[in-house]
């Protein structure tokens, strides 16, 4: 099969992530029947986690891993959720993708992905104080477009 | 306690309608409790997430 990312986007990618500070895991949820994006998302993902060895991959599918779609609220194929591996185990910090993150939205991924390997939000404390404090959870969906 | 899903509009089409998405970046929050268009400073997302927790 033909790759999605030529050398050119590689080495731009290989030289984006050179910084990567800790390791980034990637799930993702796939679906047999009417997923149009599935494939080319799955194959987008694996060309990017295949760049750095501090990125990790494994992939579900949406129904035959109901529970681990469940535990990680993702209800939506193709779904990506971008957490973070410290050892064996996975930090989820509420990162997730919700169809092809082609386009701008490619690059947009890559800065997601080097956003949880620094471990740092880049929030301003008055932010982080009131997230602190909540007790509810919050759902922010952030609709977007590729192009 | 925070998730952020970043939904492609066109692939999820039913969910866009649902929250009159016209332009995009369009965030919806709680289902549509609260929303903000536009890419828009960090303290805007801020009092908008303050407004609808009644804060």
């Amino acid at each position: 099969m033909a790759t999605l990312l030529n050398a050119d986007v590689i080495k731009q990618i290989e030289d984006a992530f050179a910084p990567m500070k800790e390791s980034v895991h990637v799930m993702y949820f796939g679906q047999k029947d009417n997923c149009m994006y599935c494939a080319d998302t799955q194959q987008l993902i694996e060309e990017v986690v295949d760049i750095s060895d501090k990125l990790s991959l494994d992939i579900y599918d949406l129904d035959a891993d109901a529970d681990v779609a469940e535990k990680f609220n993702v209800d939506k194929a193709p779904g990506i959720v971008i957490a973070g591996k410290d050892g064996d185990t996975v930090s989820d910090f509420g990162i997730r993708y919700a169809g092809i993150p082609s386009g701008h939205e490619f690059t947009s991924l890559i800065q997601d992905i080097l956003l949880v390997s620094g471990r740092d939000s880049g929030l301003t404390q008055e932010t982080r104080d009131f997230l602190k404090e909540l007790t509810e959870p919050v759902l922010l969906q952030v609709f977007v477009t590729p192009t | 306690m925070v998730q952020a899903e970043m939904v492609e509009a066109s692939e999820f089409q039913a969910l866009s309608s649902q929250y009159n998405v016209s332009g995009v970046p369009q965030t919806t929050i709680n289902d549509g409790a609260g929303t903000v268009v536009g890419a828009v400073p960090e303290s805007n997302m801020l009092a908008e997430l303050k407004r609808i927790m009644g804060k």
